[in-house]
């Protein structure tokens, strides 16, 4: 049974910056067969910050995030860095408030983050370790559109040739 | 020429093969977090219509269920915790109350129980569950904000007073009987429950809970934490209620404790009772016996 110090944790509410990035140019760096890629884009994401009433950060505490559709089920459970830190990205095609409970050794606190809700089309920008953006898979398949034609292209220059040739044979 | 050119084409209709075979899936899609765990099923959400029972419980936590060290060393055991808790209600609130915050708490539905109850929170064994103070029929939602009054109780075990303290209290071979009534009045306004599950989200024909915590370290300190932890700093002990023991008994009330106490005790002494209320972890605002939430 957790005991309840005589200070309180707190939740700060430094939310809602957007994440480091920029849109990447919808070329791989490479296109070889089997070979790896690392892209990045922009993502809106939330951090916390809990840290006691004295300051010191709730380092490696419990995290457990509802999303406004199911309060009754975490949407997302982790632990704060040794900063205290947690960095998420809801879904933002879910709107309305985002709670997050952070908890250690007895002591804890939750918030209450409003979101409001964006297109469902943007809530596919994530955090991307591995894995390509849809910009990506336009562009490649604008250059197997090209190559297609040209190859039609090749081909019907082949069937000419060799009936220029038989025609002369 | 043509040769060349049919080269050409062929060259390009492979390497639009190769760009096919190995482009990764459009819809990747991750939580990458070095912070994550796991995620959930966002993708149920619980409905917003119908009735569930909603059940107001009280809990002395282990502290009362089991018994405890003071932090001058006095283990305590309790036999009787009595408390007069008036007109206990939930609340959905939204924007979600915070205690912590500037907002006033504002209501969208809420649960509440007319009447004035006393619950002896040391009832059942040591594993005992949270004390139910009584339960309403509702509209489902997330009840997530608590109130309660304490107030001196008209009648019962604890008539006169806002809270009993019957048990013992040990140490170095010497064994002290106290009965310890408090009759100070109390309103707190709390946010949601901060704990092991989560509490008052109600759903159609079922039952939830919300719960009232008493955290009674806050008086007697805690001798499992260090002598210089805030809650040690900021407690009381029991030194102070021994030397007002005759014999082994201890027999006293809040006016005997501000004649007995010196200033500075009797002044720690109601700052610690006003701090007993929370929910689970989370904060409660003591806001005066007269204020309405």
């Amino acid at each position: 049974m957790p005991r309840e110090r005589n200070w309180k944790g707190w939740v700060g509410k430094q939310l809602m910056f957007p994440m480091l990035g920029l849109w990447a140019i919808a070329i791989p760096e490479r296109a070889i067969a089997h070979g790896a890629t690392i892209e990045y884009r922009s993502i809106p994401a939330l951090e916390v910050q809990a840290s006691y009433d004295t300051g010191e950060p709730l380092a490696n505490a419990q995290v457990t995030v509802y999303s406004p559709e199911n309060p009754a089920d975490p949407w997302l459970t982790g632990t704060t860095d040794d900063q205290g830190r947690f960095i998420f990205t809801p879904d933002s095609a879910i709107a309305g408030n985002w709670d997050v409970q952070v908890r250690q050794a007895g002591h804890g606190d939750i918030v209450s983050i409003p979101l409001e809700g964006t297109a469902s089309n943007q809530s596919t920008l994530v955090v991307a370790g591995s894995g390509s953006s849809q910009s990506t898979s336009l562009l490649q398949k604008a250059v197997m559109a090209g190559s297609v034609i040209w190859g039609l292209v090749g081909t019907a220059l082949f069937f000419s040739a060799r009936s220029k040739k038989h025609a002369h044979s | 020429m043509n040769k060349q050119l049919i080269a050409f084409a062929g060259f390009t209709a492979i390497m639009s093969g190769l760009l096919t075979a190995c482009a990764a899936p459009e819809d990747t899609q991750s939580e990458a977090s070095s912070t994550t765990d796991s995620t959930g099923d966002a993708s149920d959400p619980i409905s917003r219509e119908g009735i569930g029972i909603l059940q107001i419980q009280a809990n002395g936590e282990d502290f009362v269920r089991q018994g405890f060290v003071s932090k001058d060393g006095w283990a305590i055991n309790f036999e009787h915790l009595y408390i007069n808790l008036v007109e206990p209600t939930a609340y959905q609130t939204d924007p979600p109350f915070d205690p912590d915050g500037e907002g006033e708490l504002q209501a969208t539905a809420e649960a509440k129980l007319n009447e004035s109850i006393t619950v002896d929170l040391a009832e059942g064994d040591e594993n005992a569950d949270p004390i139910i103070v009584g339960e309403v029929s509702v509209p489902v939602g997330h009840y997530n904000a608590l109130s309660w009054k304490m107030l001196p109780a008209s009648d019962g075990a604890a008539a006169g007073s806002t809270l009993v303290l019957i048990g013992t209290a040990q140490k170095d071979g010497e064994t002290i009987d106290f009965n310890i009534k408090l009759d100070p009045e109390y309103a707190y306004v709390c946010g949601e429950f901060v704990g092991d599950e989560r509490k008052g989200v109600l759903t159609a024909g079922d039952t939830a809970n919300i719960e009232a915590t008493f955290h009674f370290d806050h008086i007697f300190g805690d001798g499992d934490a260090p002598a210089d932890d805030a809650i040690n700093t900021g407690a009381l002990g029991f030194d102070p209620f021994a030397t007002l023991a005759s014999g082994n008994e201890l027999a006293v009330d809040m006016a005997m404790l501000e004649e007995q106490l010196d200033q500075t005790q009797y002044r720690l002494l109601e700052e610690t009772v006003a701090g007993l209320g929370h929910v689970g972890e989370g904060h409660c605002l003591e806001v005066g016996s007269q204020t309405s939430p």
